[in-house]
């Protein structure tokens, strides 16, 4: 059908510009399909976007005449051809300044975490007993290192830092593309390509990042310590992706679309972020529903503390209705962190409270399970800011009326105005002491079992007074108990050590009625000076290995041994050696002097075994 | 309560579609189980049963055109979530014995399991998202072609139909099971090509997109794979023995139904949503004796049987409305290629009618896919949940 002649100028600007448009198709003719217009010139790039605007121009004017359907269907298929032509273009545009953002650059000194000195220096228990320890998870965990609170002592304001993406004149180019596709209705088909090339940029800068695809599965394989390795990266990661990748995602999406729709820019910032935010996410969804354990507690504190850190950035950068469910899955993990933490910590009570090892450790000194427990209660203190609110119950003890004697109980009247986290470190205390007199039982030997307490919960009073946040926290009332209760034991030890030793020296049933000239009986002193010095050596031998870490302690109760000892034989021997001295052999019966034993207190507690010898050339 | 008719066989096994308790209840009682014996959960249990073989003769007994639709799966899911509920219930009434020996353990096993179908849940929700970008394409056909509400009704010229064959070709890739891209490509290359671009540049076209489309498709490392995931959630769930349900009270029984339920609808999801590695061999192996086990393993058999059909063979998912997805849309491409301008009404009443059979399929898919990722998401929920609560009972 012949076109009416139309001298019009709009017809000759409509035909230039079709001849423009044709003179693209890719589909006709290689040399469109080599070059791409807006690589090639400027003024040709200028030229095809005037032509697709007459043309679109047109299709609106045109009337709705049985002649101009036919041109309707021409322009039309003019237009697809345009279109066609100028997705191309788009995602050349896009491609060329769509590579991976340098990350190294981003990330920020002075925003990123510092960790202050370790407050708790590794203990090094180098008294291991032979435990069973491969079945005991509490004591097979040592503290590799004790990195203190990074982020808990550190409130982070925004991270947020809109970068350049892309030269502003290839977001102008993108923009008037975008105009004309939209215009014309093919905003779905701009709208994938977008999200499609900036994903996978996306999807560079995250392994940069070193934000890898992990599964639920692989996280549960894995060794806790390359988890932690992976947590402390992720907190590092996930600061630059949400303040940085995101946020300038969407700036992006702004500058090209938000002037011809605010839902556009939204949906191509969907398009392009929401798989990766949702893939950034799972590392710590999957970490907050991970098998707890005791030694977890603190890397998901710091995970806790980072996401929440974060949450303010999330809500800004995810701030319409279509990103609901990134902002919802944020704080979903949030409270799933806070439950792991506040599971682990009860998780941590029962365990203390089970353990189970009953091979006594020798020489009654301190048990890696206390070393353990005061350290762990140490860096709890640390991070007291995030958990004072996040543990919000009491611990669940014991009742006093229960009846249950697998569980102490616990008073906490007297304890009236202590947070909850607190009255958890004084339960840990109380269940740590229970599992320690539970364990003290398997000594044979009743001196070593008050020795092992004394000795324990005297670790744990210098722990406390060690730490000011633990110490306010326990409080000085219940610390006068403890070391009421070490002291108690201390004088627990010396009653079943040194009774029977003492009671060799003893007055009574050494005189004998009757005769003036001795009124001593010399057989019961010989007796008694055979027994003391049999007793001493015994006591002597075996004490010697036994062992009080802390000096003073040592000291102390060494002093208080010899208080009583000295005296007491220096008394004895005054009395009655002119009674031995007369009979025959007196060695063999005043074998020691008393410097001879003064010396040999000194040897208690030392924790090496000393031999009779040793005592015997003293004396000589 | 009724009776069991114990004859003295040999195998406690032989009743238990009857009740839990394999021996009579006076012997039960006479057997001085540690925990006291007492039937008094007996009714529970076997409502349980009951319920879960309730709500599987349900999802059995529709015709083949609804099995694994949209709908069907969200009823499926709503199945699970409803047992895995009555579950949960049982044990919160059964607390005590729950922490005992050996149940602690059947427990322990039966959260493995579920942990390990949070993997599947994640990438169910991936293949969501997956068929989600398929329909945006669609919408794109019906754009050009006049399915969707906006345009007004306009012929149809050569422009439209060029645009819908692009966004076909490129659906059609999208489509593409990753092992058959390659043959695939070329195939569609033919049926797509002869209306379309030289060979070579749909091929780099073609290429550019595949590239697209497939680096940006899983969000899980290359190594994951439904399959195997399918087979560890399915690792040693084994029927209990007599002395199991004797020293548990008979809640062995619902520990392994639920472990059984799990992995069916589990199955069932990897068939019918796209996600890496969507092998379906996993052994399936439940006693008839359980009233619910014979409409699960039709529903398997079913299944199977659908994934087998020549046409199946090959599909990403076994969902319905893929299958109708792909089909019109395979269809309207064939009549696209085959149109002369200007279209005579005959060809533009069946283009019509196709694009219609499009928009339905399309429609269908709108209203129920964020429906259903919701559900996937309470699945993933709930299974956190309950193991939290069964590890902080302890």
């Amino acid at each position: 059908m012949e076109l009416p002649e139309n001298p019009n100028k709009d017809n000759n600007g409509y035909e230039s510009a079709e001849k423009i448009i044709l003179r693209w198709d890719s589909t006709a003719s290689e040399d469109a399909r080599e070059k791409m217009i807006f690589e090639t010139d400027r003024h040709e790039a200028d030229l095809y976007l005037q032509a697709v605007d007459e043309i679109q121009r047109s299709l609106s004017n045109a009337s709705i005449s049985a002649a101009a359907a036919y041109d309707q269907s021409k322009v039309n298929s003019t237009i697809q051809i345009a279109m066609a032509r100028l997705e191309d273009e788009f995602r050349n545009i896009l491609m060329t300044h769509s590579s991976a953002l340098e990350t190294d650059s981003l990330f920020d000194p002075s925003s990123s975490s510092f960790s202050s000195s370790s407050h708790h220096e590794l203990e090094e228990d180098d008294t291991v007993s032979n435990e069973d320890s491969s079945h005991n998870g509490l004591l097979h965990f040592q503290f590799q290192h004790c990195e203190s609170s990074d982020s808990s002592t550190y409130r982070s304001t925004s991270s947020i830092r809109e970068v350049d993406l892309m030269p502003a004149e290839a977001i102008s180019d993108l923009q008037a593309i975008a105009t004309r596709m939209i215009s014309s209705g093919y905003l779905r088909e701009c709208i994938q390509m977008y999200g499609s090339v900036r994903k996978s940029a996306m999807d560079s800068s995250f392994s940069k990042l070193g934000i890898e695809k992990l599964s639920i599965g692989d996280i549960q394989r894995l060794e806790w310590e390359a988890l932690e390795s992976k947590i402390r990266r992720w907190i590092r990661a996930a600061k630059v992706c949400v303040g940085i990748l995101f946020a300038s995602e969407k700036k992006l999406c702004e500058l090209i679309f938000e002037c011809i729709g605010t839902d556009i820019d939204d949906a191509c910032f969907m398009e392009t972020v929401k798989g990766p935010a949702i893939q950034l996410f799972s590392f710590a969804e999957a970490i907050s529903i991970s098998r707890r354990s005791p030694e977890k507690l603190f890397k998901i504190l710091d995970l806790h503390d980072a996401l929440m850190d974060l949450l303010p950035d999330i809500e800004a950068v995810f701030d319409s209705k279509s990103s609901d469910s990134i902002r919802v899955q944020a704080a979903e993990i949030l409270s799933r962190l806070a439950e792991a933490a506040r599971g682990i910590l009860s998780e941590f009570e029962s365990a203390i409270l089970r353990e189970p090892s009953r091979v006594p450790v020798p020489g009654g000194t301190i048990h890696p399970l206390t070393r353990y427990v005061m350290n762990y209660i140490s860096l709890i203190s640390d991070y007291k800011q995030t958990l004072i609110e996040l543990i919000m119950s009491k611990p669940s003890t014991g009742s006093r009326y229960s009846g249950d004697q697998s569980i102490p109980d616990m008073e906490f009247a007297e304890l009236e105005g202590k947070t909850p986290l607190a009255l958890h470190l004084i339960w840990i205390i109380v269940v740590l002491q229970f599992n320690l007199e539970g364990k003290s039982k398997h000594y044979r030997d009743a001196s070593l079992a008050h020795l092992f307490i004394m000795n324990n919960v005297h670790y744990i009073v210098q722990k406390v007074k060690g730490s000011p946040e633990l110490r306010e926290m326990i409080g000085d009332d219940y610390l006068r108990k403890l070391t009421g209760k070490f002291r108690q034991a201390a004088t627990s030890y010396q009653r079943a050590t040194w009774v029977s030793v003492l009671y060799c020296l003893r007055d009574e049933g050494l005189h004998v009625s009757g005769s003036f000239s001795s009124g001593v009986s010399k057989s019961a002193l010989r007796e008694r000076f055979k027994t003391f010095n049999a007793m001493f050596e015994e006591v002597h031998r075996t004490q010697a290995t036994w062992l009080i870490p802390d000096t003073q302690l040592r000291e102390e109760l060494r002093i208080s041994i010899s208080e009583k000892l000295i005296p007491a034989y220096r008394s004895f021997l005054g009395r009655f050696r002119s009674h031995i001295e007369s009979g025959k052999h007196p060695e063999n019966y005043i074998k020691y002097s008393v410097e001879d034993l003064e010396t040999a207190v000194l040897d208690f507690f030392e924790g090496y075994p000393v031999s009779h010898q040793q005592l015997r050339k003293r004396s000589q | 309560m009724p009776s069991t008719d114990y004859q003295g066989s040999s195998s406690p096994l032989t009743n238990l579609g009857r009740s839990f308790l394999p021996l009579r209840r006076d012997q039960v009682h006479s057997m001085e189980s540690p925990i006291g014996g007492s039937p008094s959960n007996e009714a529970e249990l076997e409502s349980f049963q009951r319920q879960v073989a309730d709500r599987f003769h349900d999802l059995a007994s529709v015709p083949s055109d609804e099995l694994l639709s949209l709908p069907w799966v969200r009823k499926l899911i709503d199945a699970f979530l409803c047992c895995q509920e009555e579950f949960r219930v049982i044990l919160f009434n059964n607390r005590t014995p729950v922490k005992k020996p050996p149940m602690d353990r059947l427990i322990a096993d039966y959260n493995e399991r579920a942990v390990k179908a949070l993997d599947v849940c994640n990438a169910i929700r991936d293949g969501i998202e997956q068929i989600r970008q398929w329909q945006k394409l669609i919408e794109i056909v019906l754009c050009a072609l006049g399915g969707d509400n906006n345009s007004y009704q306009r012929s149809l010229g050569e422009g439209q139909f060029r645009r819908a064959r692009k966004a076909l070709v490129d659906l059609a890739i999208a489509m593409l099971d990753e092992k058959d891209s390659g043959q695939a490509l070329a195939h569609r290359n033919r049926s797509f090509g002869r209306h379309n671009n030289s060979s070579s540049h749909s091929k780099d076209h073609h290429h550019r997109s595949l590239g697209h489309f497939r680096s940006l498709s899983w969000s899980v490392s290359r190594s994951w794979s439904a399959a195997r995931q399918l087979q560890a959630i399915g690792n040693n769930l084994a029927v209990p023995r007599g002395n199991e349900v004797l020293a548990t009270n008979g809640l062995a029984m619902p520990v392994y139904t639920m472990g059984s339920v799990l992995l069916f609808v589990m199955w069932a999801l990897v068939a019918a949503i796209p996600c890496q590695d969507r092998g379906l061999q996993v052994h399936f192996n439940f006693p008839r004796q359980f009233p619910w086990a014979a409409p699960i393993i039709s529903l398997h058999e079913r299944i199977l049987e659908e994934s087998k059909k020549r046409d199946r063979k090959n599909a990403c998912g076994l969902l319905r409305e893929i299958y109708q997805m792909e089909k019109c849309s395979r269809l309207l491409g064939e009549l696209a290629d085959s149109v002369q301008f200007p279209l005579n009404e005959e060809k533009e009443k069946e283009v019509k009618q196709r694009v219609n059979e499009l928009k339905q399929v399309s429609d269908a898919m709108k209203e129920d896919l964020e429906p259903l990722e919701k559900q996937v998401r309470e699945v993933f929920h709930r299974i956190v949940r309950n193991r939290t609560e069964g590890l902080d009972s302890l």
